[in-house]
């Protein structure tokens, strides 16, 4: 038998019990020939686009899905950030060209389009201002779209202006969306250091770099890792970082199989896969989960940073052998509502906002579906922003938050959406001022690790 | 490989139409066999530049008799090729792992997973099919 029994019994373990699923496949569709003079022509051409390239996507994914007995749980789609080809609209125009987006990922059988998204670490453009201004609109208009923006850079520094102002951007959401959960912030992400090839929605988006056309994929796995972890017993650390590090590698290559069979079948370049643990609200697929299991009591004890570390460290190791094409984000995420461990850690008391802001600093992505308090003040918010920014340009590292002031809401309650976003409970905020420094607006400048010519 | 009563019929009388005075018996039958060695290798070819006509069966399931027969026969009637196969019995567990080729089936992948599936069901075992290459991929550097 040219496999052995038990590789072949892992692998189906892996697919069948442990929920070793591929989180997305993501096709990046370049906007950048789309504008004209007349928007009615420019959404004209953004949708004829987006159904040129993605019509087929869902329908391909689903055949790989099943050639190969992994399962894709997302089909998705990035495009150029919004505000770079279509730089001459307005708020209003904007927020129709979202409407066009939703309706094209409608129409493609998709739940989420991203790259809603402006790039201003340094500064805006009349557009990018627009479009920062219409976000609000745009996500409570529509359903599918997500969008992101980069506030902040190791090459630039944080633009505080920026800052408040999506700090001001979130509350508004929360607002306009207040029937629903204030879901419209759990499309909306604030990066520092935003990747241009990351395939994982709300924070995806198609860079400037990048092909006309390529398909990304992330990975997923949490629940390999946990049994994998849980089956390695009571082994030292240097040992258990080899158990992560060949489980990933495993799922890794799947990962890329699937990729590149997606890819083959569209007729597209294949991109990178985004080695990222992703945890989904289902028992066992959870990160904290794999951090007790690793031996702190819960996540927030002392060493649960230590140990999150190392689980990076070893998934990024285990990625770059198993694949030349790493790319995106490549960490492990640490969301609260999407991730069952992390919920329990959150009501149980273990888990502050404060623990879970240092464990950004050593993972990816940052502030991940955080729920706080509805009347949490703009300039708090803006705060909370600029200490995760702050985390990422001095470690020249992806860092994001996408957090919910959850309208109306207050310690105790809960946000709930269902499906893979999950739930979170609303976590306390220091009721401490940041408004003196954040509202000194400027930019923090660019560190000292920028100058590395 | 296979042929059809009807193209082994054509391929006869091409050879005798060719021969023409010279058909005897034995002539016709070299040609015959000729024409069909020489197609045989053509398909061969082909069949190798697709390196992915492999697709590991794996089943299990708690053992009974009955089992090893019921796959082995829905894999015989969609025209699948079993090249290896595995079986263990652990305790009262029941597992076996086959590498098929299906390239020469009717059926694609999707359609013998359902054949499949309805073999499960009577069986009241598990049966999943995987393109081989998920396997090559994770365990084979």
């Amino acid at each position: 038998m040219p496999y052995e029994f038990e590789e072949i019994l892992e692998t189906i373990r892996m697919t069948e019990i442990e929920h070793f699923d591929i989180r997305t496949v993501t096709m990046g569709i370049s906007l950048r020939d789309c504008h004209d003079r007349n928007i009615e022509v420019t959404k004209q051409k953004i949708y004829d686009k987006i159904l040129r390239y993605g019509k087929q996507h869902v329908k391909l994914a689903k055949e790989v899905e099943s050639q190969y007995g992994i399962s894709i749980a997302n089909k998705r789609v990035s495009v150029t950030p919004i505000s770079i080809p279509f730089d001459a609209c307005n708020a209003e125009e904007f927020i129709e060209i979202a409407k066009t987006l939703d309706k094209a990922a409608e129409e493609i059988g998709i739940d989420y389009i991203a790259g809603y998204t402006a790039l201003v670490q340094k500064g805006m453009t009349n557009g990018e201002r627009e479009l920062i201004k219409s976000i609000p609109y745009a996500l409570s208009q529509t359903k599918r779209v997500c969008s992101s923006v980069n506030i902040g850079s190791t090459k630039a520094g944080i633009n505080m202006d920026a800052v408040l102002m999506m700090a001001e951007v979130i509350k508004q959401t929360a607002e306009k969306t207040k029937d629903n959960d204030s879901i419209g912030c759990a499309k909306l992400v604030v990066f520092a250091n935003a990747v241009e090839d990351n395939p994982f929605v709300a924070g995806a988006f198609h860079g400037v770099s990048e092909p006309e056309i390529v398909l990304n994929v992330g990975i997923s796995g949490p629940g390999v890792v946990l049994e994998a972890i849980r089956e390695a017993g009571n082994v030292d650390l240097q040992q258990l970082s080899e158990v992560i590090k060949k489980t990933i590698f495993k799922i890794t290559r799947a990962g890329e199989l699937i990729g590149r069979k997606v890819a083959e079948k569209n007729g597209i370049p294949f991109g990178i896969v985004d080695i990222s643990l992703a945890p989904t609200p289902a028992e066992g697929d959870s990160i904290a989960d794999i951090l007790k299991a690793m031996g702190v009591e819960d996540v927030g004890a002392p060493g649960t940073t230590a140990a999150l570390a190392m689980l990076n460290d070893s998934v990024k190791k285990a990625g770059l052998m198993a694949s030349s094409s790493v790319g995106g984000m490549s960490g492990a995420f640490i969301p609260v509502s999407e991730d069952m461990g992390m919920i329990r850690a959150v009501q149980a008391g273990n888990l502050s906002l404060e623990k879970l802001e240092a464990m950004t600093s050593v993972c990816s992505v940052g502030l991940d579906m955080v729920a706080i308090p509805g009347d949490t003040a703009v300039t708090t918010i803006a705060g909370i922003i600029a200490d995760e920014a702050a985390i990422g340009i001095i470690n020249d590292k992806t860092t994001a938050v996408r957090i919910i002031p959850a309208y109306g809401k207050k310690i105790g309650d809960f946000v709930d959406y269902g499906g893979l976003l999950g739930k979170a409970p609303i976590m306390e905020v220091r009721k401490l001022s940041s408004a003196g420094f954040v509202g000194r607006g400027g930019r923090i400048p660019a560190p000292m690790r920028s100058l590395t010519n | 490989m296979k042929l059809s009563e009807e193209e082994v019929r054509k391929i006869t009388f091409e050879a005798i139409s060719e021969l023409g005075e010279k058909a005897t018996p034995e002539a016709v039958k070299e040609l015959v066999r000729k024409r069909v060695e020489s197609m045989d290798s053509d398909y061969k070819y082909e069949k190798s530049d697709v390196s992915s006509g492999r697709v590991i069966l794996t089943s299990f399931g708690l053992n009974h008799p009955g089992i090893v027969a019921g796959v082995t026969k829905a894999i015989g009637d969609a025209n699948c090729d079993i090249q290896d196969l595995s079986q263990k019995i652990l305790g009262d567990f029941f597992t076996m792992i086959m590498v098929i080729d299906i390239s020469a089936s009717q059926k694609d992948l999707k359609e013998i997973q359902e054949e499949m599936n309805k073999v499960a069901q009577l069986l009241k075992i598990k049966i999943y099919l995987q393109h081989e290459d998920v396997f090559r991929y994770m365990h084979r550097i």
